[in-house]
């Protein structure tokens, strides 16, 4: 009674043809024909929309969560998960990615969701995925936490380290039923990290300012994916024992540290860099300078734990010992 | 100056209502994903009725559990600061006065600040309880301060607010520059207003201070115009100016500290809304508050929904919004009033 009540209503307050899309429901009368039609895309999808399972699991912060094996649609928050999900073979599977995803060349066709931290929230859910994956490094709680209440499952991953983008590889394999991709990235990671270590191992470790922001001057510290990385390619770095992971250096601590090689992260595409190379060349007295030892690095491959990161370190170790990769 | 009538009270409100109610349907209408308009009007009624639900799931998670939990907190918030944005403007008989300007924004950010370096973000109301008890400590400090003799100053006030203010913006660019948590990030985007995450037990918990704090003023609104025609005649018309004064304070204060712990700062909305519904309706506050709590729910509904749909995915804070429209809006009242006089 209410119902036809209200579907008089609805007619008597929107006249036809007013709304663009009309819709089974919105329709009166048409409400047969809308089931009908349901049930038939629904008998169509079916097979497409079959899961074997559902997985319950623990993610890299502790929170349990439980969600359809293998997924199908996957929303990726963070340009890292984006370049894992894609190094790992997915691809029609990836439905929605952050702005920041830049890679691979096959993003650009993909619905962007939102950055980091402002996430499009309808967005997300219009895309109706099966898993969102987040990372603790960029992604806040609130986010995760929101699409848990909206019902969405979510798992973060939380890298640290060299290692631990290994292991977060490994554990997106697992989330996606791709493991035995994983396993064959991570293998041929660690490969090339020993060939890196073994090479430069009897070397001599230049001493190394890895410059990641300027104005103010911001390197990396302790535990950070740079920090690693210079380590791994056989350098030292100037600022490896500050406790910040991002710590910010005066120019006078820097000149007081001597570093060898400055390598400066292109943190932005339209960084002006000429005008920090021409800063540094004031700088006569550090060896870097004055050996003409100031290069610039890729960001992505450096401060992003994805396994292009692996490239990063070939580079690195390429700037640090130009002599032993020379080929 | 006409005699107000209940009459035109109610009427007034009434149309103003209209208006909101029209401006929050619009606002559950619009979004980054087009959802047919009729669908979301037969979703909306449908659960304003308490019918059974559609079998369009998507669209019901989109219009129920974010786009009108998010209305209805900006409504609730865009009314709350414009509501103690008039009374501070009466109280500090400032038309420069807004929500903020006694530092409760500053106490509630810095409340936020010290929550996330202690780590009491991680349980799910740390933040705002720590920011309202910010505030709060704000609120009892500069009430302090600026009572001398046991009377409160306008221009004492003022000055203690504008001072404490400026001590703890101190204290925020302090914590700000020498931290190296992530999650200060979350900090500045706080400090530019967000309505993302709007639910509804923000909702509730919001809805108290609001309904509670505008009664107490709107109880009062007869007093408050005759002290506004000065302290001495409110005095002898046997009005209790300081109780007055001191009961228009909290009841300001709190419903701003309420709408910055849940929604950060959102600028404008408390400075400009309080003149526009003066110079709309005049200055009697029988007719103002309820006028400026409803032009201000519909102005920050409406400039979230801006907010949210213009750069999609990317949301812009609301208060580049609220200044952006708000500040012509307003010269253009201004100057027509101008001519108006002049004629």
């Amino acid at each position: 009674m209410i119902d036809s009540f209200f579907d008089f209503f609805l007619t008597l307050a929107l006249p036809h043809g007013r709304g663009r899309g009309r819709t089974a429901f919105s329709h009166p009368g048409g409400k047969g024909r809308g089931c009908l039609l349901m049930l038939c895309m629904l008998i169509l999808f079916a097979p497409s929309l079959s899961y074997s399972s559902t997985l319950r699991l623990k993610d890299e912060v502790g929170r349990e969560v439980v969600f359809p094996f293998p997924p199908k649609r996957i929303v990726s928050l963070a340009p890292n998960i984006t370049e894992i999900l894609f190094c790992l073979g997915l691809d029609e599977e990836v439905v929605g990615v952050s702005i920041h995803c830049n890679y691979p060349e096959k993003v650009k066709s993909r619905v962007r969701v939102g950055s980091y931290i402002s996430i499009d929230f309808e967005r997300v859910i219009s895309l109706k995925p099966d898993l969102i994956l987040a990372t603790g490094a960029g992604n806040p709680k609130e986010v995760v936490e929101r699409f848990n209440t909206l019902g969405f499952p979510t798992y973060v991953i939380f890298p640290k380290r060299f290692d631990g983008v290994l292991q977060s590889i490994r554990h997106i394999g697992q989330v996606v039923g791709k493991e035995k991709d994983a396993l064959r990235v991570i293998e041929s990671m660690n490969q090339r990290r020993e060939r890196i270590v073994h090479l430069t191992g009897g070397l001599s470790r230049p001493k190394v300012f890895l410059q990641v922001g300027d104005s103010p001057i911001v390197t990396v510290g302790r535990g950070s994916f740079g920090d690693d990385l210079i380590r791994l390619a056989g350098g030292e770095n100037v600022a490896g024992r500050e406790r910040e992971m991002y710590p910010r250096l005066g120019r006078e601590d820097i000149l007081k540290r001597s570093p060898e090689v400055i390598l400066i992260s292109s943190m932005n595409p339209n960084g002006d860099y000429e005008r920090i190379f021409r800063e540094w060349e004031r700088w006569k007295m550090i060896p870097a300078v004055k050996q003409g030892r100031i290069h610039l690095i890729n960001s992505d491959l450096i401060d992003r734990p994805s396994p292009r990161i692996i490239d990063g370190l070939e580079e690195m170790a390429r700037l640090l010992h130009p002599e032993t990769f020379k080929k | 100056m006409r005699i107000l009538t209940l009459k035109k009270v109610i009427a007034v409100s009434l149309l103003l209502t209209l208006f909101l109610g029209w401006v929050i349907l619009i606002s559950v209408m619009v979004g980054s994903v087009r959802v047919d308009p009729r669908q979301s009007l037969s979703i909306l009624l449908r659960y304003v009725l308490s019918l059974k639900p559609t079998e369009h799931e998507m669209e019901e998670t989109i219009i129920l559990s974010l786009r009108l939990p998010r209305a209805l907190l900006a409504g609730l918030v865009g009314a709350g600061l414009s509501v103690s944005g008039t009374i501070f403007q009466a109280l500090l008989r400032n038309p420069l006065a807004d929500p903020y300007i006694l530092g409760v924004s500053s106490g509630s950010a810095v409340g936020a600040i010290i929550a996330l370096l202690l780590g009491l973000s991680a349980y799910s109301f740390g933040l705002p309880l720590a920011s309202f008890a910010g505030a709060l400590i704000t609120i009892a400090l500069v009430f302090y301060f600026g009572r001398q003799g046991g009377r409160v100053h306008p221009n004492i006030l003022l000055l203690a607010g504008v001072i404490t203010g400026s001590f703890l913006s101190a204290i925020i660019m302090f914590f700000l520059s020498i931290s190296q948590k992530e999650e200060l990030h979350t900090i500045i985007f706080w400090l530019m207003g967000d309505f993302s995450f709007a639910n509804p037990r923000s909702l509730i918990i919001i809805l108290p201070y609001f309904g509670v704090g505008f009664s107490m003023l709107y109880w009062k609104s007869r007093q408050l115009n005759l002290i506004l025609s000065g302290e001495e005649n409110a005095l002898q018309l046997g009005v209790e100016v300081e109780r007055l004064k001191i009961l228009s304070y909290l009841c300001a204060s709190l419903i701003t500290a309420a709408s910055v712990s849940l929604c950060g700062l959102i600028g404008f909305v408390g400075l400009i809304i309080p003149h526009a519904a003066r110079l709309l309706f005049g200055p009697d506050h029988r007719l103002l508050l309820p006028a400026s709590a409803l032009i201000g729910a519909s102005f920050l509904i409406a400039c979230d929904s801006l907010a949210r749909t213009i750069l999609a995915p990317v949301e812009l804070p609301v208060g580049v919004i609220t200044a952006a429209f708000g500040g012509p809006f307003f010269i253009y009242l201004l100057r027509r009033r101008k001519v108006v006089k002049t004629l």
